[in-house]
């Protein structure tokens, strides 16, 4: 074991020929301040001491060539020793020099430091438009001529049909494709396919993860509790139907950002938000950390923003000017401050907020008539029949008169609303004890009796009659007064009472026996009304503006007061228990009679009925991301936001500066700010500031635009040639590397722009170019001539991504279910595309971590793609990967011969026949005891079926 | 296992193509002249491989390695000037509390020790500590973060990752990075799997984590027979073969073909590095493998040192669960607590430094304990435990070319905040990898526009405790 990794490793890790970067870097990390400090005061311009430039690469050149340089700084004899005064350099400084020369002493064009804003990300589009319709294939034709590549002959229309069909779906093509294409001679076959393929709504959920990608998208907080965002799917469901209708670019960018703010009573817009908050948030925040968290979760928002549209990394600016692109801590300050009172929220969204305007329109419109011929006939029919009624029977008009309640006051807080049927329904806080009084007014000129009702409500538990958890009430006393105005009369005696129904050992009679405890109550009659009658002592008259107050006292038991009461008085003491009762006034008994009324009944009912079918919202739930709502909540010592973002000193919140107001990125700003900034409507709970910084991200003519289309064009590319024009697809700054074909991704961009964003039609006409079908074959001539295939001289063989290798497997296996969106599960033997697991960040599938999938906590625009063990383990022992190869090998089993079953699972799994030999090593296998479903795992398991090529 | 052949779990010419497609120029650039210069000018670092024993939650170092006797003469004193908000609960600020445990001296160092570690104390003088570690959150899951990848916020390689990924595994048929962590059911750290992700650094890095019940890894176990297994193997490699040989002999099918035959041997290496009922009875009774207080963690010590025999670079394994009394949380009751916890520990712990010790394996492997803060020397109102501090706390090291037997560093008269020879989380972390043979300044991967450090931009080797 004692082994020299080191040295092991170093062959392994030969590195590539270093990228501009790596030397720009290089030179300016190690030389730059040696030179500068150390050399060019004398070693300068035209004056330069002995005629040595060390401020030009060929004046540096020759020195460094023949080892003068080296020996200089080292104080080797034979040449003066540099510099001639002051220390010699440090141990440091020398090894830096010496790596750098080592490395062949790459270096800039000039000393004079390249001003980064003329980086060329940060410059307008360069207009050079594209000639079709072979004006992609040309510009990479005559790149190709000028380093003397040519591009390899197309590959087979099978293994394009292949290729383009996991391209843009992300699925295999069926053996029925693969024969109808085969089968199209005629000119445009291939466009068709691709039609077809783009129109397919498994274009959207192939597209939507690369997305996803990029947003850091998952459904749980992460951190200590990493509770679940059940309602996140939203957002990518968002992303899938944006990329099936072909949404514009800049609007898929604009909603992302402030959905809320461009198009409110759009569904869709309100779900893009969850852009902004998939990602990261600490579930505990202690006192001390509630600003470093905030602003931790500001620089995620900021972060993906810049990262995702721009390809600009600004977190760096955070606590120092950005070291190589032209962002300094202020304007990071400044955009950060674009998201200060943005947060999350679970919001009921209205689906379809316009139709549902229409749908209430018109159910009022059949309505109207029907309230109206009830109205007409309590004009003009009902006084007179009442009056008949009146006249003719011999029945009492009313025993009881529901008083009008002028007042009612809860002394235990709870909230009391008085019910069109004159109840009182009692809501919010339940106290341990309670006294509710109610305040009435009655035209009755004489009271003898009150009746209290205890009734049933929806709201109560069990639905009451009481407000205990198990239904129960208990009320210990009751008081009545009648007063006047200005005083006068008081209390009244009560000195009789009954009810419909007595709990054993608590009866009516309790709660008029002077002993603030003793009650009565109705266990077990539940969910059904009850009601008393209290008898005065003697009839009290009730003179003109005189009131009756009525107080109920509950406080025998905890919580144990009445859900919904209804006091009644009479002015007969005879007045039975279950009398018939009307509101006070002539109102009331007209009100009451009407009800009695077949002619009113059928009129009512018409009513009744339409009001039952009143068309209501159609409500999603979604986790958006915007201002003035309630945000998600989970253990903070803190708010949910911080009033203000202000810029910080080496990112401390601890040290705060002055205010930041929202701005944008300076070095991709031409206009004023007011350009993009817009007044904010009236009663709006949302700043507008999310909304500015939309329009200036999406402004090509003086925002960033330009870079926006550059970036997102060159994902595109990336995604179907397996690398970008501009390789570091998330690094367009002065770090990334250069694009290889500038000319070709501006033509993209400006295209794409002109074209309205839609991105379905550059990736048909990119997938319909000749570099894109050519063969993956590589001599050693080619790959030593462009072994990274900048050049486009073959097609790059890749693996697929995780979801891609699961869902084909699915897919051949016949099981693949196509149920487009919806939220996710983390069952691992789901049956969907694997866009639709539930992500949570502390329990990620590992059979797409196992493939590289990424742990959505950065923005990702390009995976890994490793070849691990572990990954043939899961070929090899997974129970999916077996279940799913045993339904295959049910899809090809008996009746057919074994040839035949091979041949039929060769063409499901690799669009392909097998060879004769292929067949007889397939037919041997099971002959010696190998089954069909072990045979079938096999397939699963080539590389032919994991790579495209 | 000849000396030039790279000993990877993965196969090896994909990562050096992934490297290079990831945009990881830079990255493996800077690790291979780094690589050349400790090979060539200074030598390998004395540590080959890592054991971090985590004491999860948060173990309170004056009660345990850095004693303090002048809490027993302001027992029961309010501490003046307190910042309430240095704990987790900023409303239940006891007084100071002594420590209810006693110390003695051990070994030739005279290293004051808590009575609940009998065992341990017989190895101070193997153990190199620091007591001025500090680090910068009071809440678990940052702060194991903070510990585990120099950042507080989620979504950093750790440290076994950037190990990894800068020295490769000893072993191709084992992850050279593995995780044990509870097996009594009380959870896995705050934080979960992150504490051991790979954050941007390719996922083969990410710390592979046993599970605490059924099979130990996923996908290990085969559905075929050996031998039906075999020949299915032997049918996918010839039709590979067919199809590399059609595609140029492309590099990534070539691994990718190798990859299955690593998986193959890993079905049987990895149940078999496990296995410690291979164990001689005479070591399992060392570990306490039998022993119901601690037989769960003496199994893991004792797979560990299995495992780092193997060639696993990287073993972390965490005692106790989530938090509270699941872990060395103590905020109720810190004598039952740390009791329960130190008995869980001390001898599997006091046995690993033995075995390695007697196997010759302790001059090369680097043993780590500590958790991811200390506690307060105050008592936490309500109970007789204490609260969450990030001001100081303890660590110890041992074999892997540490210093033994000294102290590093000191902390207030009673345990508060570290006050001489501050160890910043960097530091430690700047300090393992530098035992390990690593310039922290110069491992580095680039990544969304920038190249990233497990140190960031800061980080001081700790000379003091170099053997």
């Amino acid at each position: 074991m004692k082994t020299l990794l080191p040295l092991a490793l170093l062959a392994l890790f030969q590195p590539p020929r270093p990228a501009t970067s790596d030397a720009a870097q290089l030179f300016e990390a190690k030389v730059r301040p040696v030179f500068a400090a150390r050399c060019l005061s004398c070693h300068k311009g035209t004056q330069a001491a002995a005629s040595l430039r060390l401020d030009l690469p060929q004046g540096w050149k020759n020195v460094v060539a023949s080892g003068t340089l080296l020996r200089a700084v080292r104080h080797e004899p034979g040449v003066a020793a540099m510099p001639p005064t002051g220390t010699k350099l440090s141990e440091r400084e020398l090894a830096g020099l010496t790596e750098w020369v080592k490395q062949g002493a790459p270096g800039p064009v000039t000393l004079a430091k390249p001003d980064p804003t003329k980086h060329w990300s940060f410059q307008p589009l360069q207009k050079s438009p594209l000639r079709s319709p072979d004006g992609v294939e040309a510009m990479l034709e005559a790149k190709r001529r000028e380093l003397g590549l040519s591009r390899n002959a197309p590959a087979p229309k099978s293994v394009w049909l292949r290729r383009v069909s996991f391209d843009l779906i992300g699925l295999p093509p069926t053996p029925e494709e693969i024969a109808a294409f085969l089968a199209d001679k005629a000119s445009g076959a291939e466009s068709r396919v691709v039609d077809r393929l783009l129109t397919s709504p498994r274009f959207g959920e192939k597209w939507a993860r690369h997305w996803l990608d990029l947003a850091r998208f998952a459904e749980s907080h992460g951190y200590e509790q990493d509770y679940d965002r059940p309602n996140a799917y939203t957002y990518r469901d968002f992303v899938i139907k944006a990329f099936n209708d072909d949404l514009p670019y800049d609007m898929f960018v604009k909603w992302q950002l402030a959905g809320d703010e461009f198009a409110p009573n759009n569904p869709q817009a309100l779900f893009a938000t969850g852009f902004l908050g998939a990602g990261t948030h600490a579930t505990q925040i202690t006192k001390s950390q509630v600003e470093k968290e905030r602003y931790d979760e500001l620089d995620d928002m900021l972060s993906v923003t810049t990262q995702a549209f721009l390809g600009l990394t600004v977190g760096c600016a955070r606590c120092h000017d950005h070291k190589y692109d032209p962002i300094p801590t202020k304007d990071y300050y400044r955009m950060l401050a674009t998201f200060t009172k943005t947060v999350r929220s679970d919001v009921d969204v209205p689906l379809d907020p316009d139709g549902d305007k229409t749908k209430l329109a018109a159910w009022e419109k059949v309505k109207e008539p029907l309230v109206t011929a009830r109205a007409a006939w309590e004009r003009e029919k009902l006084p007179a029949k009442l009056a008949h009624w009146v006249a003719t029977t011999s029945r009492k008009p009313a025993e009881w008169v529901f008083p009008k309640v002028e007042k009612a006051v809860s002394a235990g807080g709870a909230t009391l609303a008085v019910q069109p049927d004159s109840s009182v329904l009692v809501t919010g806080t339940n106290p341990e004890h309670e006294t509710l009084t109610f305040t009435l007014k009655t035209s009755q000129k004489k009271l003898a009796a009150l009746r209290i009702e205890a009734l049933t409500h929806p709201s109560l538990v069990k639905s009451g009659p009481g407000r205990a958890t198990n239904g129960n009430f208990a009320l210990s006393n009751v008081w009545v007064r009648v007063e006047g105005p200005s005083g006068g009369f008081g209390g009244v005696k009560l000195t009789s009472a009954k009810a419909d129904f007595e709990q054993k050992g608590l009866p009516v009679a309790a709660a008029i026996d002077g002993d603030g405890v003793s009650s009565w109550a109705i266990d077990p009659q539940f969910g059904k009304s009850h009601s008393a009658v209290f008898i005065l002592e003697s009839p009290v008259s009730i003179p003109e503006g005189f009131a009756v107050t009525v107080r109920l006292e509950f406080n025998n038991n905890s919580g144990h007061g009445m859900g919904r009461p209804r006091l009644a008085f009479a002015e007969s003491a005879d007045a039975p228990l279950d009398g018939f009762a009307v509101a006070d006034g002539p109102e009331g008994l007209l009100q009451w009679y009407k009800t009695l009324d077949l002619e009113w009944q059928a009129l009512n009912t018409a009513v009744e009925k339409h009001d039952a079918v009143r068309p209501g919202p159609t409500l999603k739930k979604a986790m958006i991301c915007s201002e003035g709502v309630t945000a998600i909540r989970t253990h903070t010592q803190g708010g949910d936001f911080l009033e203000n973002t202000h810029f910080l000193k080496r990112g401390d919140p601890n040290h705060k500066g002055d205010i930041a107001t929202p701005s944008f990125l300076g070095v991709l700003t031409h206009a004023a700010d007011s350009t993009w900034q817009e007044k904010m409507p009236s009663g709006s709970h949302t700043s507008y500031q999310r909304r500015a910084f939309a329009n200036w991200l999406t402004d090509t003519k003086n925002g960033a635009g330009s870079l926006l289309a550059r970036v997102i064009v060159n994902r595109l590319w990336q995604r179907l040639y397996g690398r970008g024009i501009v390789a570091t697809p998330s690094d367009f700054g002065t770090m990334g590397e250069r694009p290889t074909h500038p000319e070709l991704l501006d033509s993209l961009a400006t295209k794409l722009i002109s074209g309205g964003w839609h991105l379905k039609p550059l990736l048909k006409e990119l997938v319909l170019t000749e570099s894109y079908r050519q063969s993956a074959s590589v001599s050693s001539a080619k790959a030593k001539a462009d072994p990274d295939n900048r050049w486009l001289s073959r097609f790059s063989r890749r693996r697929l991504e995780a979801e891609g290798i699961r869902d084909a497997m699915l897919f051949v296996s016949g099981q693949l279910d196509t149920t487009l969106y919806g939220s996710g599960t983390l069952d691992e033997s789901m049956k969907r595309r694997g866009i639709y697991f539930f992500l949570k960040r502390s329990k990620l599938v590992p059979f797409l971590v196992a493939f590289d999938a990424p742990n959505a906590l950065q923005s990702i625009g390009v995976r890994q793609s490793t070849t691990v063990a572990p990954q043939a383990l899961i070929q090899l022992n997974n129970l999916q990967a077996r279940t799913w190869a045993a339904s295959f090998a049910k899809r090809v089993e008996a009746p057919y011969a074994p040839a035949e079953s091979l041949r039929r699972a060769y063409l499901l799994a690799l669009g392909r026949t097998p060879t004769a030999s292929e067949i007889s090593d397939g037919v041997a296998y099971l002959n010696k005891g190998g089954t069909l479903t072990d045979f079938c795992q096999v397939l699963f398991s080539l590389n032919e079926f994991s790579y495209v090529q | 296992m000849s000396s030039n052949e790279p000993n990877h779990f993965f196969a090896s010419p994909t990562r050096r193509d992934f490297l290079r497609r990831a945009g990881a120029g830079f990255g493996s650039l800077a690790l291979a002249s780094l690589l050349t210069e400790e090979a060539g000018a200074r030598g390998l670092g004395k540590a080959k491989r890592v054991i971090w024993l985590f004491m999860n939650g948060g173990p309170s170092h004056v009660d345990t390695w850095d004693y303090k006797p002048a809490l027993e003469k302001y027992d029961g004193k309010e501490l003046k000037g307190f910042d309430t908000t240095t704990g987790f609960f900023a409303d239940s600020v006891g007084p100071l509390m002594k420590s209810p445990f006693t110390f003695a001296q051990h070994g030739k160092s005279g290293t004051w020790v808590s009575e609940i570690f009998p065992k341990l104390a017989a190895h101070v003088d193997d153990m190199a500590f620091l007591h001025s570690c500090y680090t910068e959150t009071n809440n678990h899951s940052p702060a194991l973060f903070q510990i585990n990848t120099g950042m507080s916020r989620m979504g950093f390689p750790s440290v076994g990752a950037w190990v990894t990924y800068g020295l490769g595994s000893l072993n191709k048929s084992l992850p050279s990075f593995m995780v044990m962590y509870d097996t009594l059911g009380r959870g896995l750290p705050k934080g979960y799997a992150q504490n051991w992700g790979s954050g941007f650094l390719p996922g083969v890095f990410q710390g592979t984590a046993l599970n605490n019940q059924g099979q130990p890894i996923n996908d290990l176990e085969r559905k075929l027979t050996e031998p039906a297994q075999r020949a299915q193997l032997d049918l996918l490699q010839r039709l590979n073969k067919q199809h590399l040989a059609a595609s140029d002999n492309d590099p990534q099918l070539t691994a990718r073909i190798e990859s299955f035959e690593l998986a193959y041997r890993m079905q049987m290496a990895a149940p078999d590095a496990l296995e410690i009922a291979k164990e001689p009875q005479d070591i399992r009774d060392l570990y306490g493998v039998d022993k119901k207080e601690c037989g769960h963690f003496a199994r893991q010590c004792l797979m560990a040192r299995r495992l780092v025999e193997r060639g696993v670079r990287f073993v972390q394994i965490y005692s106790g669960g989530e938090e509270n009394e699941k872990s060395w949380d103590g905020h109720t009751n810190i004598v039952a607590n740390h009791r329960g916890f130190a008995a869980e520990t001390d001898q599997p712990i006091a046995a690993l430094l033995t075995d390695l010790k007697q196997r010759g394996m302790l001059d090369d492997t680097l043993v780590i304990w500590c958790g991811e803060f200390g506690r307060l020397p105050l008592v936490q109102k309500g109970g007789t435990g204490r609260d969450h501090n990030p001001h100081a706390f303890t660590c110890w090291m041992a074999g892997g070319g540490v210093k033994a037997g000294v102290h590093y560093g000191e902390t207030d008269e009673i345990g508060h905040k570290a006050v001489k020879d501050h160890v910043h989380i960097n530091d430690l972390h700047a300090t393992i990898l530098h035992l390990l043979g690593i310039n922290h300044e110069k491992l580095t991967y680039f990544f969304n526009g920038r190249n990233y450090r497990l140190t960031d931009v800061a980080g001081e080797v700790v000379k003091a405790i170099l053997a």
